[in-house]
């Protein structure tokens, strides 16, 4: 279909007339900001259709709701049933891991299959720029995700006491861990995912990659557990799911009774690989998204 | 070379070199040898100077489906540093110019090859570039919706005042919207010139006349000039150095004229024409190669 030709009529043109643009330019800071903010909805899926809303909505549903759930039960019990944050955010991890697997190649593939980089780059933007701004889109909106179900338990756990003033005395630190472990989950995750969405176009394929890395990770670490000679933290601390599981028993001082029995490694040697692990991906990454040809 | 204000066509066959030397152009592509510069700012050093002053439309698509025109141009608007509320209004302008109004909140997956060119184009001036690189503007497109998109694009240079730079393998669409040509093949210049004058005067005299053509020819040749038949049509050389048109060189022509008069005279047929054949663009490549 093509416009209609009144919309195209000379006189109209005349009429109106064109306008210079005289006003401020903002230059690299105001186009970073401009992609970051973009790259944050599109990954929520805000103003996009419905299709592109269904991860987002699905994650977010099914690791709030729980926690309504807990809040309300603990709520009715009077506080009777204890609320246990590393118990409830080991199940969904891997939540997390699929929102991050979907959503990263929604940005980085879907630049690359529409060929958005080169209208990018010929604009107040550099390659670096974008691939910072893209990768910290990605890893806010994976804290945000990984945040909110942990942030609504403890907002919740000192709202519903019968005291909440004592009950913030008595857990106020806790803020601590809830904040440390959504940024270490996201941080990890983040860089998976992003490593994995760099390294084809297709967002199938980047998708199932990093879902795929996740399992591989899971049971070769499950494998080396059986094996004798190899030190009791390596599985612990391969799989990058379980890893977070553990730590967050540790932060949370949730121990498990397999915990009793052989005590894993201490914080510092989780949040330590974690971070390093998290590094090395978004450093291939990050040499992926240079090698980026416009 | 140099590329002046005006529209400037660059032609070239497919895989000449036309998007790499855009590219360079805009510090997308690393020239492997040679210096460019766009406004007096080096294509390599000064990148960030240059881009705030230049508009690309690429070649390939680039438009998100799942997105609005508006909000896809307004994106852009911001990337290029404008701040939001300017962005809105300038997408909103940029649109209405290129005819985009009616239809820019729709979802860009069903626009036609038409709009997608226009939102191409939107995209490309609406951060109000001095400079607008256009590459292959028309691809794609029906003949009706090549003349709407030819006529934006003549538009944004009269009444936007913006120099344009467009790529096309099709000489003709160039030949009617260009102020100057810039021939490329193989990845080397073969010509940029004016248009005035690559469709400018040549050395040939074209002679029609009314009558026994072949004993005129005669009668030229006996007086020395070089002469071919073209059917009825007697093409006659002029001196090289008559393009130039001053002096000893504009006399020599002068003498030929006169001698064709005299010949017409001695064969006893009708003078009915005589001009300086015109250069037809078309020939530019069968010379070229």
């Amino acid at each position: 279909m093509t416009m209609p030709t009144e919309a195209l009529a000379p006189a109209a043109i005349h009429d109106l007339g064109y306008r210079r643009y005289e006003g401020p330019r903002g230059g690299a800071r105001m186009a970073r900001r401009a992609l970051f903010a973009q790259g944050l909805r599109a990954l929520f899926g805000i103003g996009r259709p419905a299709r592109a809303k269904a991860i987002p909505v699905l994650v977010l549903a099914v690791t709030l709701l729980p926690a309504l759930g807990m809040l309300a039960a603990g709520s009715a019990s009077r506080g009777q049933i204890p609320i246990r944050y590393a118990d409830f955010i080991s199940g969904q991890l891997i939540l997390f891991a699929l929102f991050g697997a979907a959503q990263a190649p929604e940005l980085l593939c879907g630049d690359r299959q529409h060929r958005l980089l080169p209208l990018l780059l010929t604009r107040a933007m550099s390659q670096a720029d974008y691939a910072l701004v893209r990768w910290l889109a990605i890893w806010t909106a994976l804290v945000l995700v990984a945040l909110a179900p942990l942030l609504l338990l403890y907002v919740g756990e000192i709202g519903i006491a019968r005291d909440p003033a004592a009950t913030f005395r008595s857990m106020g630190t806790r803020i601590g861990p809830v904040l440390a472990h959504a940024t270490l989950a996201a941080w990890v995750l983040a860089g998976l995912a992003t490593l994995a969405a760099t390294l084809t176009a297709r967002r199938a394929y980047a998708t199932a990659l990093t879902i795929g890395t996740l399992l591989v990770l899971a049971a070769v670490a499950a494998g080396l557990e059986d094996l004798s000679g190899i030190p009791a933290a390596l599985p612990e601390l391969l799989d990058p799911i379980r890893a977070l599981r553990t730590l967050a028993a540790l932060l949370f001082d949730e121990p498990t009774r397999g915990m009793e029995v052989a005590p894993p490694p201490p914080i510092p040697v989780f949040v330590a690989s974690l971070v390093a692990g998290g590094a090395a991906a978004l450093g291939l990454a990050w040499t992926q998204l240079r090698r980026v040809v416009p | 070379m140099t590329i002046g204000d005006g529209i400037t066509g660059l032609v070239g066959a497919n895989g000449a070199g036309k998007s790499t030397f855009l590219k360079i152009l805009l510090g997308l592509v690393t020239p492997t040898a040679g210096t460019a510069t766009v406004f007096g700012h080096d294509v390599v050093a000064e990148r960030e100077a240059i881009r705030a002053l230049v508009g690309y439309m690429p070649e390939h698509d680039c438009l998100p489906p799942d997105q609005t025109a508006v909000a896809f141009v307004t994106f852009l608007a911001r990337c290029s540093g404008l701040p939001a509320r300017a962005a809105r209004e300038r997408t909103a302008d940029v649109l209405r110019h290129v005819g985009l109004h009616e239809a820019r909140h729709r979802l860009m997956g069903s626009y036609s090859t038409g709009m997608a060119q226009r939102v191409k184009l939107a995209q490309a001036l609406v951060h109000d570039p001095r400079l607008l690189i256009l590459d292959e503007p028309t691809n794609g497109l029906d003949p009706a919706g090549r003349d709407e998109l030819l006529g934006l694009i003549v538009r944004t240079r009269v009444e936007f005042g913006m120099a344009v730079l467009v790529s096309s393998h099709l000489l003709g669409e160039l030949e009617r919207i260009a102020d100057a040509l810039v021939l490329i093949d193989g990845g080397r210049l073969v010509r940029a010139e004016g248009m005035a004058a690559l469709t400018g005067e040549t050395t040939t005299l074209v002679v029609e006349v009314d009558g026994d053509a072949e004993a005129c020819a005669d009668a030229l040749r006996r007086r020395g000039v070089s002469v071919h038949r073209e059917r009825s049509r007697l093409l006659v050389e002029l001196p090289v150095a008559s393009l130039a048109g001053a002096g000893a060189a504009s006399e020599d022509a002068m003498a030929v004229h006169d001698a064709v008069r005299d010949a017409v005279v001695e064969a006893g047929v009708g003078l009915l024409r005589m001009e300086r054949r015109r250069s037809q663009l078309a020939d530019l490549f069968s010379t070229a190669s």
